[in-house]
């Protein structure tokens, strides 16, 4: 609570500044405003219509790279039991490449290392594309999020748009640090909306619809 | 501020009608919370273009997360929320990140009435946007949209210590800037009673 003694006995500094007058701005932004929301509303219904969690074209560009380099992932993977470990909340480490960090991804010269970034890669934007599907399931049946939690999900939701578009940037594999990026925050949103839905108590059991590999 | 806030309620059946994307209901909205969105900005700011980059940022954010919107929390509080979050981003963007960093001022209630009693509405409006950006950010976050000291610590990434600090330091800053404006009012009043 404001302090009288600071603010003043006769009329404290909040009530004077309240009483200052509200500002119209000299220019409206509504023209701007009803374009962009009508334009996304014309993409959105000629994408698809049950499309209500944004999905980034990088996303369709990273499925693509997952798919051009699933050949040579079964090739050096073998008999893998997962290509993921069970973390909750966790950058996933792919089991194949047991002796590999993000500083090695880049090194292209060695074969063994760019198939081990590629199986990574794979890896991670499988996991990115589960958490999504997960998302975009639960949030019809999700309880809308409170105040505090619905800010932080804007907050990652805009992180996950940077990143994407410094993955859209991108023009070779080497974005394995920013799909780590991503995934985590996927998993954070995960996380947010998992508890939301579970308030939702909607009959559908979210842990059936959530991604295998993501124990809770 | 429960007062503003009921002054600045939503009808269920507007959000309704903004959740399936009908655009009369979005512009309903977006006339209702312009002044107040834009006022809140520009307090922070002290620009115009930024403020109205922030109002339309904020209002499209809005919009487009209609559906994540619960109705039982009051819609100007989860409106202000984004609005006051877009603002200090802009604030980081721009690198104003800036405080005032002078010695702590003790302050002593005056015999007197605070200047701010005495000057009008432009002299307080020109005095606070003369604040360092961010300490004119927390001091009126904390006195006119009333977030506690806790609260605006976690939105600007800093200590509760800090938050206290810019509002003391905001307050004798403003005192400060407007004693001049209004000794020179009380001194032409003085004159023209003698005459």
């Amino acid at each position: 609570m404001p302090n009288p003694d600071i603010d003043g006995a006769v009329m404290p500094l909040p009530e004077a500044l309240r009483a200052l007058p509200q500002v119209a701005p000299a220019q409206s932004a509504w023209p701007q405003l009803a374009a962009q929301l009508a334009a996304q509303s014309g993409a959105r219904d000629r994408v698809s219509p049950r499309r209500r969690y944004f999905i980034p074209a990088a996303i369709a560009a990273g499925i693509l790279l997952a798919l051009i380099a699933s050949p040579l992932l079964l090739q050096l993977r073998g008999p893998q039991p997962s290509a993921l470990s069970p973390q909750p909340a966790t950058i996933p480490q792919p089991v194949a490449s047991t002796n590999t960090n993000a500083t090695n991804t880049t090194n292209a010269t060695n074969p063994q290392t760019a198939a081990d970034s590629g199986v990574q890669l794979a890896a991670l934007q499988q996991r990115s594309q589960e958490l999504e599907h997960w998302l975009r399931e639960t949030s019809r049946a999700a309880a809308p999020l409170s105040g505090q939690d619905l800010a932080a999900a804007t907050e990652i939701e805009d992180m996950i748009g940077m990143v994407d578009m410094q993955l859209g940037a991108q023009q070779s594999n080497g974005g394995l640090p920013l799909w780590r990026h991503r995934v985590a925050l996927l998993e954070d949103l995960t996380v947010l909306r998992y508890s939301s839905y579970s308030v939702a108590a909607s009959g559908v059991d979210a842990k059936a619809l959530m991604p295998t590999n993501w124990a809770n | 501020m429960s007062e503003a806030f009921s002054q600045l309620e939503v009808p269920a059946s507007l959000i309704e009608r903004a959740r399936a994307g009908e655009l009369a209901a979005f512009e309903q909205i977006y006339r209702r919370f312009e002044r107040p969105v834009y006022t809140l900005a520009l307090r922070m700011l002290a620009n115009a273009e930024s403020a109205h980059e922030v109002m339309h940022d904020a209002m499209l954010k809005v919009f487009q997360r209609i559906d994540q919107y619960r109705s039982d929390a009051p819609f100007w509080a989860w409106l202000r929320q984004i609005a006051t979050n877009e603002a200090l981003m802009r604030l980081r963007r721009d690198r104003r990140f800036d405080v005032d960093t002078g010695a702590e001022t003790d302050e002593i209630a005056d015999a007197d009435a605070p200047p701010w009693v005495r000057a009008d509405a432009l002299a307080l409006e020109r005095a606070l946007g003369k604040l360092p950006a961010l300490t004119r950010s927390v001091l009126w976050m904390y006195h006119v949209e009333g977030y506690s000291h806790p609260e605006i610590a976690d939105l600007v990434g800093k200590t509760v210590s800090f938050s206290k600090s810019q509002v003391a330091r905001g307050t004798a800053r403003l005192r400060d800037l407007l004693a001049p404006v209004t000794e020179h009012v009380s001194c032409r009043i003085q004159t023209s009673m003698a005459l």
